[in-house]
């Protein structure tokens, strides 16, 4: 039953808390979705979403008014862990971690009643269109252009690498507003229904064969003036409000150690685990998560005092997605040929996929900001490199 | 969350490298075979951190090892040559968990008061982190042990008052106090990077006396064991003090040095690599404190062992990149003997090497690891 009226999470326990969330996912997620070497469908992971909805537990980060769990960071932390720990496929739920938030904070009530319900409901899904063939990793040069026409806005440009944006409903999409300011000062923030005229939706087939992201094209699109979330031209400064935490929750060390552990079962059924050479590098690797998670875990005890994360935080994200990506790397030269036939294979009595893990760890020094993109901002501002 | 009396101790730290020591004395000393300053010895002894893992009983202040660490980061930071972590963590906290208390009460107090200089003689070969090996004989006969064998590789040989020696008799390990006019005793000094020495400890029938048997059997092998473990960790502290000196230095030269007609810190290549010293160092930091909250909660061996070798792993890996690196980054002033960046470059070349380097503490990390996860 739902328990958002009665239940007071921030005052149990985090050991309480933890039971409790671990036996809810325990009891209530599917088997075959755990641990799912790709991003989930959103048709094979919405039954998950209605549980988590109904329990009330679907937007954790949620004040409790708004409908959500109300949890303080601590909680939080401990939330995520426990589905990470459970290999919880992440749905597309940018609506409860981004778009939620943001317009609690820049939102007008009637956007909060017209999205918020939704969003929590799954009847909308969000995706974000942010990128743009030109704008990547220099996102502020973001071309895609809203004009004022009317009591519209014409929405026109293109977007790309918008994931799942064929299975969603609607975008909250930055668009340029002011061409002649600098280029940070002239975006604004737009929610659009991706039913609008005008809107062109072709989904790219990624190197591991899944269609994830699309592009989104905009031609003479209409929408009325109160899709603008928060002041005109405002838009980069509420995209980049939610960004340290993004970079925590990605630098979790859960994902490469799920790889660590096929790999170490592989070794074992292979009887590597005498071959010294190989033993060093799997230790070198098992040792690069162990001080990975020593690093996490200090950043989770900043969170938890409510101290703001600094820039520094990206050193999390650079080291988890290449140390996942190195654990990959030697999973394949470990599978050997065995590791270039697609799809799962018994192993001496064990089930592995060699390719998955492998596809999967590669696009993550790439979204979310890119390694290089992240040595850029520790240069700049930790280091206070000149440019 | 530094506690207070850390907090002091971190500031009174701060204050002793920016006052109590500096690179030209530290250059003075290279090759001495004094080797250290006693007076700063006495001067460190009289700020409680020599005795700072003596337990209060015998005259210490009987801190944790995470308190020891704040005191070896300073010294590695200020590259000091004072054997801190050797003497007062390897040597005495082999000697504190002996079982002789009359013994303890006679040596713990006077080392504490930096009257008396400590150094653990149990290494024998190179490459080897066992204490199993041992082939320094102790001999048993009425009045106490005649011991024979060589002891390797030790650090504050030179000032070394008493040994705490490692040797093997028919009952087991034992650990005997030997002083350094006991006949049958020599030292020699070998002369290793950073302008220190390694000892090599000879014992030619030499007598330690009932009473200077400090522990024997499953007991001393149980210290022996523990001193090793705290020492490698608090090597990793006064690495990153070695590492976190060498990056800034680094990365203040990026920031100054002008060519085309630019600060090369400017340049993208070189940020990136500055970046992943940084990231090499935030990892040994963060290992660090993990690590030693964990060892200041008395795991178990096995557990102790593993956590050891993942900060002397990841420090000696991190502090030999970052140093090796800044050599690179200063161009060829950083390869001159009158820049101090060399300095910092031999230094961690000693402490990786001490104690056991980056491939040794893996690989005992792994047998360590995957035999208990084996067994589980």
């Amino acid at each position: 039953m739902n328990e958002r009226a009665s239940a007071d999470y921030n005052g149990l326990t985090d050991e309480a808390f933890r039971q409790s969330v671990r036996g809810f996912i325990e009891a209530q997620y599917p088997q075959q979705l755990r641990y799912l070497q790709r991003r989930v469908r959103m048709s094979e992971i919405r039954p998950w979403w209605r549980t988590l909805y109904e329990k009330g537990w679907i937007a954790p980060n949620w004040p409790r008014e708004f409908g959500g769990m109300g949890l303080d960071a601590g909680k939080m932390v401990i939330y995520l862990e426990e589905l990470e720990r459970y290999g919880v496929a992440r749905a597309a739920d940018q609506g409860i971690t981004q778009v939620g938030p943001i317009l609690m904070k820049y939102g007008t009530q009637a956007q909060k009643d017209a999205y918020l319900p939704g969003t929590l409901s799954g009847a909308i899904i969000w995706c974000q269109g942010y990128s743009e063939p030109n704008a990547g990793s220099d996102l502020a040069n973001l071309q895609t252009a809203a004009v004022r026409e009317d009591g519209h806005f014409v929405v026109n440009g293109q977007k790309i690498w918008t994931s799942f944006a064929h299975e969603s409903t609607h975008i909250y999409l930055l668009v340029r507003t002011d061409r002649e300011a600098k280029k940070q000062k002239g975006i604004s923030f737009l929610l659009i229904d991706l039913k609008t005229p005008g809107i062109t939706i072709r989904p790219i087939r990624n190197i591991a064969g899944h269609e994830e992201f699309c592009e989104v094209f905009f031609d003479n699109v209409r929408v009325p003036v109160d899709s603008l979330v928060g002041r005109l031209n405002e838009g980069w400064t509420i995209a980049k409000a939610l960004l340290g935490f993004e970079r925590l929750n990605i630098g979790s060390p859960r994902r490469p150690q799920y790889a660590l552990r096929r790999l170490e079962m592989l070794a074992r059924v292979k009887g590597l685990m005498n071959d010294a050479g190989f033993v060093d590098r799997f230790t070198t690797l098992k040792l690069d998560l162990e001080d990975l998670a020593s690093l996490y875990s200090r950043y989770v005890e900043q969170v938890k005092r409510g101290e703001p994360l600094g820039h520094d935080v990206s050193s999390l994200k650079i080291w988890a997605m290449e140390a996942w990506q190195r654990l990959t790397d030697l999973l394949v030269e470990t599978g050997a040929e065995d590791a270039v036939l697609e799809g799962a294979h018994d192993i001496a009595g064990v089930e592995i996929d060699f390719l998955g893990p492998f596809y999967y760890a590669r696009p993550s020094t790439i979204y979310g900001g890119s390694s290089e993109v992240q040595r850029n901002i520790i240069s700049k501002y930790v280091l206070e490199l000149p440019s | 969350m530094a506690s207070e009396h850390a907090q002091l101790l971190r500031e009174s730290v701060d204050d002793f490298v920016a006052r109590g020591t500096d690179i030209a004395r530290v250059r003075a000393l290279r090759r001495s075979p004094a080797e250290y300053d006693r007076a700063v010895w006495q001067r460190m002894a009289e700020l409680g951190w020599v005795g700072i893992r003596v337990p209060e009983v015998y005259g210490g202040a009987g801190l944790s090892l995470a308190d020891a660490a704040i005191i070896a980061e300073g010294v590695g930071r200020a590259l000091m040559p004072e054997p801190f972590t050797a003497a007062a963590v390897l040597a005495c906290d082999a000697l504190a968990r002996s079982h002789n208390e009359v013994l303890k009460q006679k040596l713990l107090p006077a080392f504490a008061r930096g009257e008396l200089m400590l150094a653990l003689a149990w290494q024998e070969r190179s490459g080897r982190l066992d204490t199993a090996q041992i082939d320094t004989t102790a001999v048993p006969f009425e009045g106490g042990y005649r011991l024979n064998g060589t002891k390797r590789y030790l650090c504050g040989a030179a000032g070394a008052d008493v040994f705490v020696v490692a040797a093997k008799s028919d009952a087991g390990l034992v650990l005997a106090c030997v002083d350094r006019s006991t006949q049958g005793v020599t030292v020699d000094l070998e002369p290793v990077a950073d302008g220190r020495h390694f000892g090599t400890l000879r014992l030619e029938d030499a007598v330690a006396a009932r009473e200077r048997i400090a522990a024997t059997g499953q007991s001393a092998g149980m210290a022996l064991e523990a001193a090793l473990d705290h020492a490698s960790a608090i090597a990793g502290a006064e690495l990153y003090g070695v590492m976190s000196r060498a990056l800034e230095m680094s990365v203040e030269y990026m920031k100054t040095r002008v060519q085309f007609g630019r600060p090369i810190g400017s340049f993208q290549a070189l940020q990136h690599r500055a970046v992943d010293l940084y990231l090499q160092q935030q990892l040994a930091s963060a290992v660090l404190e993990d690590g030693l909250r964990e060892l200041d909660d008395a795991p178990a061996p096995e557990a102790r062992s593993a956590i050891a070798s993942r900060i002397k792993a990841r420090s000696s890996e991190a502090g030999l990149r970052i140093a090796r690196e800044a050599i690179q980054i200063h161009g060829a002033i950083g390869f001159t003997d009158e820049y101090d960046a060399g300095l910092y470059l031999k230094r961690a070349l000693v402490l990786a090497a001490w104690l056991g380097n980056a491939a040794q503490h893996r690989r005992r990390y792994a047998q360590l690891t995957f035999r208990s996860e084996a067994s589980t």
